[in-house]
């Protein structure tokens, strides 16, 4: 086993009542390589400054509760070894998460994030023409339950909220927690409430997930939020369409490099804003043409165009949908 | 070496400057690229959102046709390289697998799975090396620095395209050390410059593109470079409206990769295609000796 090592935090110290603005505090200890962040900042606190606040309760990456952003990216302090971290960056840095006010140095506000996830009215809500039995057990197949074998996994700890670009950008984006829940409960054959629920989530919500992946990496359980929505959006223009500008945009993709195989730009931005949000576009479309000519031209088809049209007539004029 | 050249969509239309830099510098490295005229686009994601199956088969007859004539292939577009590369993976799912080989064989395709795809950036990384770069450069990019921005899909998945960590990359900043420039860190640089929601909702993503040039200028960049050209609409083309949602002037140049290796090695501006950018480079160029071209 590794020596102990001496090794320097850096810990966001903030208490919004008596200080003007946030502070690093330098504290410095010794450690095993494969001491977790949490245990480490306990120490600080027991031995060090009883007055460094944070949240934590089960120390098993059960609960949630700790999750903090160490050294840039959310993720479970109970659960990150201080070796690597401390290897990597030759410090480590401790801030509260991103995206929900700060209480008190490394404890923040969850309402908003439990406000998104009621959005999503996170219980079963069973068709009332086909109502769940009562007094005795609602089986699922075992491929039934595969389908959303990942969410329950949540832990709700929220590092998916707090890496979350969109979220930091847009508060009425919901985040990808509750999303991934939404999936849960849409893929549950005990649900009968798909078409409401993906109606209720599209505006502002389902498509303005980025698909950058960070949550997925910043994940503890491996729910892949990323890919739930992903499966989510396809769902939705499945059962109503192209009816937002997300849908519309992403439908209009696919139709778009289906004609020459390759995209027109120009011909995208139509689709998706119609002609008024193209007209609104035009000063900003005739500032890139001056620069970029071929915003304005359509590209030629390409080679064996013949294949890809073909493709389109096999997997998407009557796509195999599922459970058909 | 011998590459099959995938240069995307953008890069043939108004992101043609992309494409000129990036012959310039595969000719002056070594890189033969191998074109190809039957190459669709890769779907940007969205594709992937509106049919899943149809996505995967589309990329396969793209990896096929790299396949068929003996070749890797090479992408100069983070996206570009996310779809293909999640296409290979997607494919290791046999009822994935399943979907799409009937579709695949009435059009005369099959693939196997075993095509690489490699960014240029890992090729000047790992194939030409750091070495012979440095040893070609004419025109050192000193005191020039520059704020790295990955682009989303050349990092993540990490489990699916990941040649190198996803939280903490290294490649980009090495590239632009062995050229002379300075790289600054910051947390944007592995961040969305939010070009998904681009026509979606523009308010947000044009926040999001505020937001990291904002960080690359407070930690001292003088120029932002991609290896994405849709980060590069995002972060030069649509600046103009970024900077009306941050509610001050970014006046951040955007370069692309290759644009900038070019410049190392002796480039002109007008060869790299930088009068085609939307903010001008013209004050990174004075910095590192080159001469702007009256616009």
């Amino acid at each position: 086993m590794a020596a102990s090592m001496r090794v320097p935090f850096d810990v966001y110290r903030f208490d919004p009542a008596t200080d003007a603005a946030p502070r690093y505090q330098r504290y410095e200890l010794d450690l095993a390589p494969h001491t977790p962040i949490l245990t480490a900042l306990l120490r600080i606190r027991s031995e060090l400054d009883p007055t460094l606040t944070l949240r934590y309760s089960c120390r098993s990456a059960i609960c949630g509760s700790c999750a903090m952003v160490v050294n840039s990216k959310s993720r479970l302090a109970c659960e990150t070894p201080v070796g690597p971290e401390f290897e990597r960056h030759g410090r480590i840095v401790v801030d509260p998460m991103r995206n929900q006010p700060v209480l008190r140095d490394l404890v923040v506000e969850t309402a908003p994030f439990w406000r998104q996830y009621r959005k999503i009215e996170p219980h079963l809500k069973p068709d009332p023409h086909h109502p769940l039995p009562v007094g005795r057990e609602s089986p699922m197949t075992p491929e039934q339950v595969d389908r959303f074998r990942e969410t329950p996994r949540c832990i709700a700890c929220a590092a998916c909220y707090s890496a979350c670009p969109a979220v930091e950008a847009d508060a009425g984006f919901p985040g990808p927690m509750a999303l991934a829940k939404l999936y849960r409960f849409v893929v549950d054959p005990r649900d009968g409430a798909t078409a409401q629920r993906l109606a209720t989530i599209q505006p502002n919500g389902l498509w303005l997930c980025l698909r950058c992946h960070l949550c997925s990496e910043a994940c503890p359980k491996d729910v892949d939020p990323s890919e739930r929505i992903r499966d989510l959006k396809e769902m939705a223009i499945g059962i109503a369409g192209a009816s937002e500008a997300g849908s519309r945009h992403a439908e209009g993709f696919k139709d778009n490099i289906r004609a020459t195989g390759l995209l027109n730009e120009m011909r995208l931005v139509r689709q998706t804003s119609g002609l008024l949000g193209l007209a609104a576009q035009a000063p900003q479309g005739l500032r890139l043409a001056g620069k970029k000519p071929e915003v304005l031209r359509a590209p030629k088809k390409i080679e064996g165009h013949d294949e890809v049209e073909k493709l389109y007539e096999l997997l998407d004029d009557q796509p195999p949908r599922e459970g058909a | 070496m011998k590459l099959a050249y995938y240069p995307g969509c953008v890069a043939q239309e108004s992101g043609r400057e992309l494409d000129l830099a990036t012959r310039w510098v595969c000719q002056k490295v070594g890189i033969d690229l191998v074109e190809f005229r039957n190459f669709s686009c890769c779907g940007s994601g969205f594709v992937d959102e509106a049919n899943a199956t149809l996505n995967v088969a589309l990329n396969a007859r793209n990896l096929a046709i790299a396949e068929r004539a003996g070749l890797d292939l090479l992408t100069i577009c983070s996206t570009c390289q996310g779809m293909l590369s999640l296409a290979n993976r997607r494919l290791e799912d046999p009822t994935v697998r399943a979907a799409v080989d009937g579709p695949l064989r009435q059009i005369g395709v099959t693939y196997s799975g075993k095509v690489r795809v490699k960014h240029l950036l890992e090729v000047l990384m790992k194939d030409v090396g750091l070495d012979r770069i440095r040893a070609l450069v004419r025109r050192p990019l000193t005191g020039l620095k520059v704020g790295a921005f990955y682009g989303c899909h050349l990092l993540r998945p990490s489990d699916e395209v990941g040649s190198e960590s996803a939280e903490e990359p290294q490649s980009f900043e090495q590239l632009l050390s062995a050229i002379g420039a300075t790289p600054v860190y910051y947390r944007g640089r592995v961040m969305c410059c939010g070009f998904p929601i681009l026509f979606v909702k523009p308010e947000t993503a044009n926040r999001i593109a505020a937001t990291q040039i904002d960080d690359a200028r407070a930690h001292g960049a003088h120029a932002m470079a991609t290896p994405c050209p849709l980060c590069h609409i995002s972060l030069d083309s649509f600046q103009n409206q970024a900077a009306r949602e941050a509610g001050h002037p970014l006046d951040m140049p955007v370069f692309h990769l290759p644009q900038l290796v070019g410049l190392a090695l002796g480039a002109t501006a007008e060869e790299m295609g930088l009068p085609r950018h939307l903010v001008s480079t013209d004050e990174a160029l004075r910095r590192v000796g080159e001469v702007a071209i009256p616009s």
